[in-house]
C-alpha cells in the first residue's frame, strides 16, 4: 500500500461522501417510492437511524481494538477461521454492490446520454477509467476527491438552487405516504443504503491517527445522509410519488427540468460532467476498498494487481442481468434486504462478544 | 574495453608533479597538443623573488590576457619576496600536486605555474569566458516588477541571487559532473532552511550521473528528473532571478551552471507552474484577478476545442437553438468531419507556432500574416474550415501563451490532443474519463518527495497559495511538505 499517512480528516470525509453521497443520484428513490409512495423521502431517516449506531459501535471497536482494520477486527474477536468467513461475507456484499450499482450507473449513461451505444461498450470505457484510477493507489483517491469534491458540491447546489422556483411544497402530504408501518418497515429492510460506510472501514488505519478517520467518518456520514434526505425532498416536491415511481433517474430527471435563464434551457450536459466525476471516483474507491477486503482476507500484501481482474469481473458480471428493470427492481432489492440485518446486527453481535471475551477490558 | 582505457588514462593523470621543470613541461605540451593547439598557451620566464625558472601554461581563449600580465607575470619577474603568495597579486593561489587536478584547472579558466624543482604547482584564477551581458528576459515578461534575467555565467547569476538576498546563509555550494568533460553544477540554498533530505537527495542524483558530459542545465533537467517518459514536468526551470529568489527564500534548492542563462528549482508543485511572481507584486486583488485568467486559460488551452467536440457531436441537445442553428449554418458547405476540422486548425496552430520560433528575425512579420491569412479567412472561405472553429482554435492557441512555463505549456498541449481525441470517441463520457485519469495520474506524482497537488491535497501548513494567494502580511508559514528547518516566514 502507497500509504504515507499524508490522509487527513478532509480526505477520508471526502471519499466517503463521494461514496455515499452520490447514491442520490442513482434509482434507489425509485425502489424506495414502489411501497412507500410519497413518504420515502423519510426512509433514509429510519435507515440511518437504524445503521448509525452500528457504525459508530464498529468505529468504537475499532478505536478499542488498536491498530487493527475492518478484516482484522473481526477475526480478533471471531477467531481467525469465523473471522475471516464473516469477512468473505462483507466481501461479497460489496462485490456484489459495485457489480449492481455499476451497472445501475451505466444505464444511467447510456439511457440518457449515449441511448444508441451498445452496453458493453460504455462499461468498458467506465471501468477502463475505474481501473486505471483505482491503481494511482488508496491515498491519491484520496487527494483526487478531495479536490474534485469541491466542483462535484457546487454543481449539486446549483441544482438545488435552480430547482427551489418549482418545489410544490404540498406534495409531501399525506406525510407518511402509504403509511408510517410501511415506511418504518422500509426504512429497516433498506437500511443498507448505507452500507459503504462498513466497507470503508477497511481504510481505518490509512491516517496517521485514527482519530482523524473517526473524525471524517463521521462527518462525512452526516452530511451524506442530509444531501440524500435534501435530495430525496426535491425528488418527491417536484415531481410527486407517481412520477417517482415511474422515473428510474429522478437526479437526471431534475437536471433534464432546470434551465439557467431563458437562453441556457439544456444545461443536463454541464452537470451530467460533474455527475460523471463523482460516479467514476465513487467505483474507484468501491473497487480499490473491494480488492483490498479480498486482499487482506487473504493476505495478499500487494493487492492493486487484482485491481484488473476485479474490475474485470466487474464488468462481466454486471452486463449479466438482462436489463435495467430487472437488474434494480429484483436483484438490488434482493441484496439490499439481505444486508440491512447483516450490517445493523453484527456491529452489536462483535460487541457482545468482545464484551464477554474481555477484549475491551484489557485495553 | 572503453572503460580499460579510461582507467588507464586516469592513472596517468593521477601523476604526480615531477621535481624537474623540464619534464614537467614536456607532460604538459603532450597532455594539451602544445603547438596543434591553437589557443594553449605556455610562458617560460625566470621568476625574480627565487631566481628559478618558470613557466606559465592557460587557455589563451578562456583568460585575461591583461590579469596575467599585471597580476602574474609582472610580478614574477620585477618583485621580490619569500613566497609566491606575497609576490603574485591575483585573488587565489591554489598549491596543486599532480597533473589531473592541473589539467582541470587549465579547462576552467586557471593558469598553472610550475617552477624549476618544486614539485608543487600553482593554480591562480584568471578566467574569462565570453558571455553575454545581463539583458531583459525575452521569455518570461512582467510588467511589473524585476526585468533582469540570468545570463550565460555562473558568477552574473549567483551575483543577480546575491543581490536580492542579503543571507550570509545562502550557500552556493559546487559538484563536478560529467567524465570527459568536467562541467561544474552549482547547488544554492539557504542553509539553515532546506531540508537536508531533499538536498542529499539531490546531491545523489547528481553523483549518479555517469555521463560524458553535460553541457547545460537543460541537459541537467532530463538527466535529474525521476520520470522521464511523463507528461508533466517535475523541475521548475527559469530564467528569472527573481523567481529563483522567492523559492531560495521558501526553502526550496536551485541548480545553476556556468552554460545556461537559466536555473533548475526543485521540488516542485503544480503550483510552481501555475504561478508567476508577478501575482505577488501585483495587489492582492488584481494578482488574484490574473490568476483567476490564467486558471480560465488552463481550461480553455487544454479543453475548449475538446468540449466543443463533444457538445456538438454528442450532446448538441446543450446548445440553445439559435446558436445551434448558426453552427449548423455556418458548417454547412464544410465537406470535413467537425474532428477533422479542428485537428486541421489545431496542428495548423501548432505549425504556426514552431515556424514562429524557428523563423530569423527579418521574416518575422511574414509568417503572421501568412498564418492569418491563409489558415484564418482563406480557409473558411474556400469552404475547408467553419468559421466557428476558426474561433475555437485561435481561443485554444491564445490561451496557451498564458502558460508561461515551457514545460507546462508542452504538457498542456499535448494533453489538448488527447482530450480532443477522447472527446470526438465518446463525448463528455470519455472526455470526463480522460480528465480525471489524467489528473490522478497528476495528483500521483512525486518531486522529490512532493506530492504534486500539495499544499492543496494533501496538506500541510503552508502560505496557502494555490489558485489564489492571500495578502502577504498573512502568510506567516513556508511550505509544509518542504519539511524546512524553520517553518515561519515571520512570527504572527
Amino acid at each position: 500500500m502507497q500509504n504515507k499517512g499524508f490522509l487527513r480528516v478532509r480526505e477520508i470525509a471526502a471519499m466517503i461522501l463521494l461514496l455515499v453521497g452520490v447514491k442520490l443520484s442513482d434509482s434507489t428513490p425509485a425502489l424506495l417510492t414502489q411501497k412507500a409512495q410519497n413518504g420515502f423521502w423519510l426512509i433514509p431517516v429510519i435507515s440511518f437511524i437504524c445503521i448509525f449506531p452500528s457504525f459508530l459501535l464498529m468505529l468504537y471497536l475499532l478505536k478499542k481494538y488498536k491498530d487493527k482494520n475492518l478484516v482484522h477486527l473481526l477475526e480478533a474477536i471471531l477467531g481467525k477461521g469465523a473471522g475471516k468467513a464473516v469477512s468473505f461475507i462483507i466481501f461479497l456484499f460489496a462485490f456484489l454492490s459495485m457489480t449492481l450499482d455499476s451497472r445501475n450507473y451505466i444505464e444511467q449513461i447510456k439511457l440518457l446520454y449515449f441511448p444508441e451505444s451498445p452496453t458493453n461498450i460504455i462499461f468498458l470505457i467506465f471501468m477502463v477509467v475505474v481501473f486505471l484510477g483505482a491503481k494511482k493507489g488508496f491515498e491519491v483517491i484520496g487527494y483526487s476527491s478531495w479536490i474534485g469534491l469541491p466542483l462535484i458540491k457546487a454543481s449539486a447546489f446549483t441544482i438545488i438552487f435552480l430547482v427551489l422556483g418549482d418545489l410544490v411544497l404540498q406534495r409531501i402530504f399525506p406525510i407518511f405516504g402509504s403509511g408510517l408501518p410501511i415506511i418504518l418497515k422500509e426504512g429497516v429492510v433498506k437500511a443498507s443504503m448505507f452500507a459503504e460506510l462498513f466497507y470503508i472501514l477497511i481504510a481505518y488505519l490509512a491516517t496517521r491517527e485514527t482519530a482523524k478517520f473517526n473524525k471524517g467518518s463521521i462527518i462525512a456520514a452526516l452530511i451524506a445522509f442530509f444531501e440524500i434526505l435534501i435530495f430525496y425532498f426535491i425528488y418527491i416536491t417536484v415531481f410527486d410519488y407517481n412520477s417517482v415511481a415511474k422515473i428510474a433517474f429522478p437526479f437526471h430527471d431534475i437536471t433534464q427540468f432546470i434551465s439557467f435563464g431563458e437562453f441556457f434551457t439544456n444545461i443536463e450536459t454541464l452537470f451530467m460532467v460533474f455527475w460523471l466525476f463523482a460516479a467514476f471516483l465513487k467505483f474507484i474507491i468501491f473497487l480499490y476498498i473491494t480488492t483490498w477486503i479480498f486482499g487482506v482476507i487473504f493476505e495478499i500484501k500487494d493487492f492493486e494487481p487484482l485491481l484488473l481482474p476485479f474490475g474485470f469481473l466487474v464488468g462481466t458480471i454486471g452486463l449479466l442481468p438482462f436489463n435495467s428493470v430487472i437488474n434494480e427492481l429484483h436483484f438490488r432489492e434482493t441484496l439490499l434486504t439481505i444486508m440491512s440485518p447483516f450490517f445493523i446486527v453484527l456491529p452489536v453481535l462483535l460487541w457482545v462478544i468482545a464484551l464477554l471475551k474481555g477484549g475491551l477490558r484489557k485495553k | 574495453m572503453r572503460k580499460m582505457k579510461g582507467s588507464q588514462k586516469q592513472n596517468k593523470n593521477k601523476e604526480t608533479i615531477h621535481y624537474s621543470l623540464s619534464a614537467n613541461i614536456e607532460e604538459m605540451k603532450q597532455s594539451f597538443s602544445y603547438g596543434l593547439n591553437k589557443d594553449f598557451a605556455m610562458r617560460t620566464l625566470k621568476a625574480k623573488y627565487n631566481e628559478k625558472k618558470a613557466c606559465l601554461f592557460y587557455y589563451s581563449s578562456i583568460v585575461n590576457g591583461d590579469t596575467i600580465t599585471t597580476h602574474i607575470i609582472k610580478p614574477l619577474l620585477e618583485q621580490t619576496g619569500e613566497k609566491l603568495s606575497n609576490i603574485v597579486t591575483i585573488e587565489n593561489v591554489e598549491e596543486v600536486t599532480d597533473f589531473e587536478t592541473a589539467i582541470q584547472n587549465i579547462n576552467s579558466g586557471k593558469v598553472i605555474l610550475f617552477i624549476e624543482q618544486d614539485s608543487t604547482a600553482y593554480s591562480m584564477d584568471a578566467a574569462d569566458f565570453q558571455h553575454r551581458t545581463v539583458t531583459k528576459s525575452e521569455n518570461e515578461r512582467f510588467i511589473k516588477g524585476p526585468q533582469d534575467a540570468f545570463t550565460e555565467s555562473l558568477n552574473t547569476n549567483i551575483s543577480l541571487i546575491r543581490k536580492q538576498l542579503h543571507n550570509h546563509q545562502l550557500v552556493n555550494e559546487s559538484i563536478q559532473v560529467g567524465k570527459r568533460s568536467k562541467n561544474e553544477v552549482n547547488i544554492i540554498y539557504v542553509k539553515d532552511l532546506v531540508n537536508n533530505d531533499i538536498l542529499s537527495n539531490i546531491k545523489k542524483r547528481l553523483d549518479d550521473i555517469d555521463v560524458d558530459s553535460i553541457r547545460n542545465i537543460e541537459l541537467l533537467e532530463q538527466y535529474l528528473e525521476e520520470r522521464p517518459y511523463s507528461l508533466i514536468p517535475t523541475i521548475l526551470y527559469t530564467e528569472k532571478p527573481d523567481k529563483a529568489t522567492a523559492f531560495l527564500e521558501d526553502g526550496y534548492v536551485i541548480l545553476l551552471m556556468n552554460t545556461s542563462s537559466a536555473c533548475l528549482i526543485m521540488p516542485v508543485t503544480f503550483w510552481s507552474f501555475f504561478h508567476s511572481p508577478e501575482d505577488r507584486y501585483l495587489r492582492f486583488l488584481y494578482g488574484n484577478f490574473s490568476r483567476a485568467i490564467r486558471l480560465l486559460c488552463f481550461y480553455l488551452t487544454s479543453m475548449i476545442s475538446a468540449t466543443f467536440v463533444a457538445i456538438a457531436n454528442f450532446h448538441s441537445e446543450m446548445i440553445p437553438p439559435d446558436l445551434l442553428l448558426a453552427i449548423t449554418a455556418s458548417r454547412e458547405r464544410i465537406p470535413f468531419p467537425l474532428i477533422f476540422e479542428i485537428l486541421i486548425m489545431e496542428i495548423a496552430f501548432e505549425l504556426i507556432r514552431e515556424a514562429g520560433i524557428r523563423i530569423p528575425n527579418p521574416l518575422g512579420p511574414t509568417i503572421g500574416i501568412v498564418g492569418a491569412l491563409i489558415l484564418g479567412q482563406a480557409a473558411v472561405e474556400a469552404n475547408i474550415i467553419s468559421p466557428i472553429i476558426v474561433i475555437i482554435a485561435a481561443l485554444s492557441g491564445l490561451s496557451s501563451f498564458a502558460i508561461a512555463d515551457l514545460s507546462m505549456n508542452f504538457a498542456v498541449r499535448i494533453l489538448r490532443f488527447i482530450f480532443i481525441l477522447a472527446a470526438a470517441s465518446y463525448g463528455m463520457l470519455a472526455l470526463t474519463g480522460a480528465f480525471l485519469i489524467i489528473f490522478m495520474y497528476a495528483a500521483s506524482i512525486k518531486s522529490f518527495g512532493v506530492p504534486f497537488f500539495s499544499p492543496m491535497s494533501p496538506e500541510f501548513v503552508s502560505t496557502k497559495d494555490t489558485i489564489f494567494r492571500k495578502i502577504l502580511k498573512k502568510e506567516i508559514y513556508r511550505p509544509g511538505y518542504l519539511d524546512l528547518k524553520d517553518n515561519r516566514k515571520r512570527s504572527e
